[in-house]
């Protein structure tokens, strides 16, 4: 038996998903010895479950994409052997590791699966609430808005309104009760670096809240957060409670007069309730619905009170910010976009999971560079970044750097940081659908052109995608589109025609071969493509035998052949072929 | 309080603080229209029906809860406002299942309120119902014997089991008049001093100048007959349409003013330069009386001639000879008739000679089968080749038919079978083959391509000014309601002219429908009971064949009432104050612009006051806030997501178990017929008739 060590888990919903409750099972089972604990998520979902072994020098060994025969080697070999396999260890400073960390920036994920989130000590261990501390002990509410404000430091949730702006205009209202909201609603499909935080560092998102309600001069304030995300809002109680306990929540927070009583309030999984007004109406307990603003929520918001809300990243972000300076931060990034942005790395991409990178570089290093690119022969087509509300951003303007105002001109939007990698195999039409798809059911049904307008244009690309378009069926949409994004309360209508207008301006001629030519060149349509072999074939029969319906014939070495009478249009033989040799006809 | 000024539509304009763009552009006369804005509710802002463009603002803002800042710049009415506007409307149109009136009233010619009427006459108000009917038709009783019954196909009573008697009932109604000596009195508007010559008193001729005298136009109505109804009378034979109805009807108009000159042919002893010099305008009604020829060798021999003058003859004298034995070339309703007529004359063997098969006759199938039953052989298949004296007798050629491909009208071609000639031997050969307009006696009109007069199909108005026209000469041989509609449209189009307006003729409101029978949710019908069609008691067939006494008899008082019952009352509730269909029609939206699914039919009749029709819903949200802010009973609100969200009941219970006093309210912050009260009538009669408006 070697010297004692501990052993940390990954732990997160990502984690677990990939299989980590079982290695930490047989982690209890085996090295009773070893102080066991868990840590959230590294942001690297292509190499889950993660295990971290520290020697008692302080020594870290990361051990990625871990499963039960790995463990057992690196039981026997490391944590019994005193040996580590080298092989399965990540190595931040060189190969696939270092693209992967070179680029990156870590301020919101500092601590994300480097502290166990179920302890405060490994929190306050990494100079956790001294953020708070500071700013009770040695500033003023204004100061703090000033610093934020002076930080540049924009909403993450997507719109990207000033942060430090948003908290000076709550405290300006001159009223005895103020709300604090963390927005944890994180509706994106795609999007996920909320819930890793809060599921990894939830401390510092409650000593942003608290910091938050400080300067705006609140003392209640609400989580909402998804149900869908039981992991997380468990662990935010465990924080909370333990936050109470040492004083840093609650009545007198560290001795002062400053006290700030937190709630979570779990949200039924509506997508507009990620939108402020409906967020507050849903915590009031009424139907998440959109109201028009004016009154803003600084003036008139929770419960008519003036409210101050700020999603997770934003929050996690603040005592960052507090603890090194406005300016430390603002000499990260471009003119008008500071600091770091994390983004859902998704898609046909090598590398996916959460990256935080500094304002400024450009889309082209996160996917090719930190993202690995595509993974396969295939070359980048698009990069559909902001999620369903969001736009696709062809592969000639991947140059555009990440800046709120540069990636709002492409007619995409920064969004809370989806970006999903599209390769040829993905049809542009049929991704306008999907998305839309997901909006025109998300819509409340309050405005009447989010409630059938969306509707109207997800009829228009269904059958566009099924082969029944006509060429009005472009104007339609355009103007659908436009006068949606006109005549909508909230940001759902407002934005829900994006897929549709930036694969329009980008990708239109994709639409105008489905309507016309009856053709998707992507192979993505059925009623608009089928699949044949071409002669570079190697007869390496693995696409007649992943064929679900016994489509393909042909011998070893030989070439093979498609019988397009029974070809089903699945696109698996395309999928399959590692020669590239099935090609969309 | 302190004045702001803003821009409103490049005006300058002022508003109060506090006031929204919505109110103070209504102060300044601009109209903005709102479904969901209401004074006494918190500002919602969910139709949008209302945004109007803010300059500055990237997109357009709900005018009804945007308030004016001063020197805001508002745009209220130019095309992107207005466009949106349009689409929001469509939209809603595209998600909404109702019908505004019900689609008999919608496909009746004529307009005439049907669904008002028949209830009246369930209700024993035989006189109102006559009077509702002669608002769009002046010629009730006639009409109500020979009309074609376009309403009929319409009716949704044929999804239960078979439409209602429609056209018999406006009979019966017209019958009741006469049998209790009642007067129909049509009001009329003050003279404008103005008159017009109506050129023919047929049915468009006489419907125009009924109209006409009603708004105060002095009417001089020339005929080259000698006596009034045109081919009602010349066209149609009496066991159909007995004369007195005819003279009856004809009687009212004179008595609202009208000054008849028969026996004066237009071209012959009139011109149309003269009239257009002696009247203000001219209508001209003039028929498509020329009958059109068989192409056959021999048609022109003596004993050949065509069904309408063979009418025509007959009605004025039914005692003239005929022979025994009859041919009558033709399939449609003059064919039918002439046969029918021949049989009457005292003719023993009449034959239709058809050259398509039965099922293709455009005749009336009922009056195919009178017709058989009378003893009119059939001979389809078959068309006439060519025709011989052969000594005192006919002898005509035929040769049989096989049916080919269909032809443009839908109908297979008929094709000769080779070799397949055969004769007949008659004493009279009648060719009801078609009618054509000839309008050589109105020189300097502009003509279409089949010689028929071209007239706008909305006003009747011609290529001369204060020239108008419309029934057969205009559309070529039609219904007699179609001559009766745009005899009423020209009567309009003339009283604007000559007042000086814009012409436009009687422009109908927006209407939307359920759409055609197959498009009918199932519950509707589902929701009646089956109850068969009431028949029409006629004289036997052995009775009538040898005599003009008219065939129908018409409907007792107790058949009559149980035939009106069976009315379904289609049609809303809100026609008439329906926000949604004000605003189609002010904005010209359309349901079909957008196709796409719609809401499901589900009416809700469980409450004790109250119908909520969920398919008829625009998700305004209005009646969910009255009740949250004025009843203080959480009674209604919002489910579900997107496209399928919807204002339900709390907790998706019936309407029923929701009841409360002041619940009724809903039905009138309803700004369309999703909400009613049961009390109200089905909106029949359009408020806007005509003469309305003018006594306002």
């Amino acid at each position: 038996m070697s010297e004692a060590l501990k052993v940390s888990v990954g732990m997160s919903t990502c984690n677990m998903a990939a299989g980590s409750e079982a290695l930490f099972q047989t982690l209890e089972k085996e090295v009773p010895d070893a102080e066991l604990s868990i840590m959230g998520c590294l942001g690297q979902c292509h190499a889950e479950p993660q295990i971290r072994v520290t020697a008692s020098d302080g020594q870290d060994y990361l051990y990625h994409s871990v499963n039960p025969a790995k463990l057992k080697k690196i039981i026997s070999d490391h944590l019994q052997g005193g040996t580590p396999v080298d092989a399965w260890l990540f190595d931040g400073s060189k190969g696939s590791g270092a693209e992967l960390m070179q680029k990156q920036q870590r301020i919101v994920l500092r601590n994300c699966g480097e502290v166990n989130p179920e302890n405060i000590e490994e929190y306050l261990s990494r100079g956790g609430y001294a953020a708070l501390e500071k700013v009770l002990k040695e500033s003023d509410p204004a100061a703090v808005c000033e610093t934020v404000l002076a930080s540049g430091l924009r909403g993450r949730g997507g719109a990207g309104f000033p942060t430090g702006l948003k908290w000076k205009f709550a405290l300006a209202e001159d009223k005895p009760k103020k709300y604090v909201v963390c927005n944890a609603d994180e509706g994106d499909p795609g999007a996920f670096m909320d819930r890793s935080t809060l599921e990894s560092d939830p401390h510092a998102v409650l000593e942003g809240m608290a910091i938050q309600a400080f300067a705006t001069g609140a003392n209640e304030g609400y989580i909402y957060c998804r149900a869908e995300y039981p992991l997380a809002i468990a662990r935010l109680e465990i924080a909370i409670a333990q936050a109470e306990a040492k004083g840093l929540l609650g009545k007198n927070i560290l001795g002062t007069d400053f006290c700030l009583d937190l709630h979570i309030k779990a949200g039924a999984g509506a997508f507009v309730c990620g939108e402020e007004t409906a967020l507050m109406a849903s915590i009031e307990g009424e139907r998440g619905m959109p109201r028009l603003r004016p009154p803003f929520p600084a003036q008139s918001g929770l419960f008519g009170k003036p409210t101050t809300i700020n999603n997770v990243e934003t929050l996690a972000s603040v005592p960052w910010v507090i603890g090194n300076g406005a300016e430390a931060y603002s000499a990260i990034g471009t003119e008008k976009s500071k600091g770091t942005k994390v983004f859902a790395l998704a898609g046909k991409i090598k590398r996916g999971g959460l990256v935080e990178v500094p304002m400024g570089i450009t889309l082209r290093e996160v996917v090719e560079e930190v993202g690995g690119g595509t993974g396969s022969h295939r070359k980048v087509k698009a990069v559909q970044m902001g999620g369903p509300s969001g736009g696709c951003i062809p592969e000639s303007l991947l140059d555009t750097r990440i800046d709120y105002d540069e990636v709002s001109s492409t007619g995409a939007i920064m969004g809370s940081g989806g970006m999903i990698v599209l390769d040829d195999t993905t049809c542009m039409v049929d991704v306008a659908r999907y998305f839309l798809d997901f909006t025109q059911k998300e819509s409340c049904g309050k405005c009447t052109f989010c409630r059938i307008g969306t509707r109207r244009m997800l009829e228009v690309l269904t059958r566009i995608c099924e082969g029944n378009g006509v060429p009005e069926d472009i104007q339609t949409l355009e103007e659908l589109a436009v006068q949606i994004k006109d005549t909508s309360l909230c940001g759902l209508g407002q934005t829900a025609p994006n897929p549709v207008l930036t694969t329009l301006r980008y990708f239109r001629e994709e639409y105008e071969e489905h309507i016309n030519d009856k053709k998707c060149r992507a192979g993505k349509c059925k009623a608009l493509c089928g699949f044949e072999i071409a002669d570079n074939c190697t007869g390496c029969t693995v696409c007649a035998r992943k064929c679900p319906v016994d489509a393909i014939t042909g011998v070893v070495k030989g070439m093979h052949l498609i019988d397009q009478d029974k070809c089903i249009q699945c696109g698996v033989c395309r999928d399959v072929c590692k020669f590239d040799a099935v090609k969309v006809i | 309080m302190s004045k702001l000024t803003f821009t409103l539509n490049g005006k300058p304009a002022e508003a109060s603080a506090g006031e929204t763009i919505l109110d103070a552009a209504k102060a300044a006369g601009f109209f903005i229209p709102t479904f969901c804005h209401r004074e006494d509710l918190k500002p919602f802002a969910s139709c949008f029906v209302c945004a109007v463009e803010v300059e500055g603002r990237r997109s357009l803002v709900p005018s009804c809860s945007t308030e004016v800042a001063e020197g805001m710049v508002v745009n209220t009415e130019n095309e992107r406002v207005k466009g949106a506007r349009k689409t929001c409307l469509d939209l809603l149109l595209s998600d909404h299942v109702g019908d505004c009136l019900g689609p008999c009233m919608t496909s009746c010619p004529a307009g005439i309120d049907i669904p008002g009427f028949v209830s009246h006459i369930a209700k024993g108000e035989d006189q109102e119902s006559l009077k509702l009917i002669v608002d769009n038709m002046p010629l009730a009783g006639c009409l109500g014997r020979v009309c074609t019954r376009p309403c009929e196909e319409a009716c949704r009573r044929q999804l239960v089991e078979e439409p209602i008697a429609i056209c018999q009932l406006k009979r019966f109604a017209a019958d009741q008049a006469i049998a209790n000596g009642e007067e129909v009195e049509p009001a009329k508007l003050p003279g404008i001093g103005k008159k017009v010559a109506v050129v023919g008193a047929g049915p468009s001729g006489l419907a125009a100048a009924h109209f006409l005298l009603m708004f105060g136009i002095d009417c001089t109505v020339f005929d080259a007959h000698e006596a009034p109804g045109g081919m009602i009378r010349y066209g149609i034979p009496s066991y159909r349409l007995p004369r007195d109805i005819i003279d009856g009807e004809v009687a009212v108009i004179e008595k609202l003013g009208a000054e008849f000159k028969y026996n004066t042919r237009l071209g012959q002893d009139i011109t149309l330069e003269q009239l257009r010099e002696e009247y203000d305008a001219v209508f001209l009604g003039l028929g498509a009386q020329k009958a059109s020829g068989m192409r056959t060798p021999g048609e022109d021999l003596p004993g050949v001639e065509s069904g309408i003058e063979f009418l025509g003859k007959v009605s004025r004298d039914e005692t003239l000879p005929i022979g025994n034995n009859v041919i009558v070339v033709g399939g449609g309703n003059t064919a039918i008739d002439a046969a029918r007529t021949a049989l009457r004359m005292g003719a023993d063997e009449v034959t239709l000679v058809y050259r398509r098969a039965r099922e293709q006759m455009p005749a009336w199938a009922e009056e195919i089968d009178a017709a058989l039953d009378e003893g009119v052989k059939l001979q389809t298949l078959a068309a006439p080749v060519k025709i011989e004296q052969a000594g005192d007798q006919l002898e005509m050629t035929c040769i049989r038919m096989e049916l080919g491909e269909p032809d443009a009208s839908g109908r297979r071609r008929p094709m000769p079978v080779e070799g397949s000639e055969f004769t007949m031997t008659v004493d009279n050969i009648i060719a009801a083959i078609g009618q054509n307009v000839d309008a050589t006696m109105a020189p300097g009109l502009e003509l279409t391509s089949w010689g028929s007069i071209d007239a706008n199909e909305q006003t009747g108005q011609t290529s001369v000014e204060d020239v108008f026209s419309g029934g057969d000469c205009v559309t070529g041989a039609d219904i007699a309601v179609n001559a009766v509609a745009a005899g009423r449209r020209a009567a309009f189009a003339i009283n604007q002219f000559l007042q000086g307006e814009a012409v436009v003729g009687d422009p109908k409101g927006y209407n939307h429908s359920m759409g055609a029978l197959d498009e009918v949710p199932a519950d509707v019908p589902a929701a009646f009971e089956k109850n068969n069609r009431v028949p029409m008691p006629h004289l036997d067939a052995g009775q009538r064949a040898k005599t003009f006494e008219e065939v129908e008899t018409g409907f007792t008082e107790e058949l009559a009432r149980a035939e009106a019952a069976r009315c379904m009352e289609c049609g809303c509730r809100d026609a008439h104050e329906c926000s949604l269909r004000d605003f189609a029609t002010r904005y010209d939206a359309r349901a079909d612009r957008f196709g796409g699914d719609r809401r499901e039919y589900r009416r809700d009749d469980s409450h004790a006051v109250l119908v909520y029709e969920e398919h008829k819903c625009i998700q305004c949200g209005t009646c969910v806030r009255v009740c949250d802010e004025l009843l203080k009973s959480p009674c209604l609100g919002f489910a579900g997501r997107g496209f399928e969200a919807r204002i339900k009941p709390a907790l998706d219970r019936a309407m029923v178990l929701i009841g409360d006093e002041d619940l009724p309210s809903l039905a009138e912050y309803c700004p369309v017929g999703a909400l009613t009260l049961k009390t109200d009538p089905v909106a029949t009669l359009e408020p806007e008739a005509f003469l309305n408006t003018k006594e306002d």
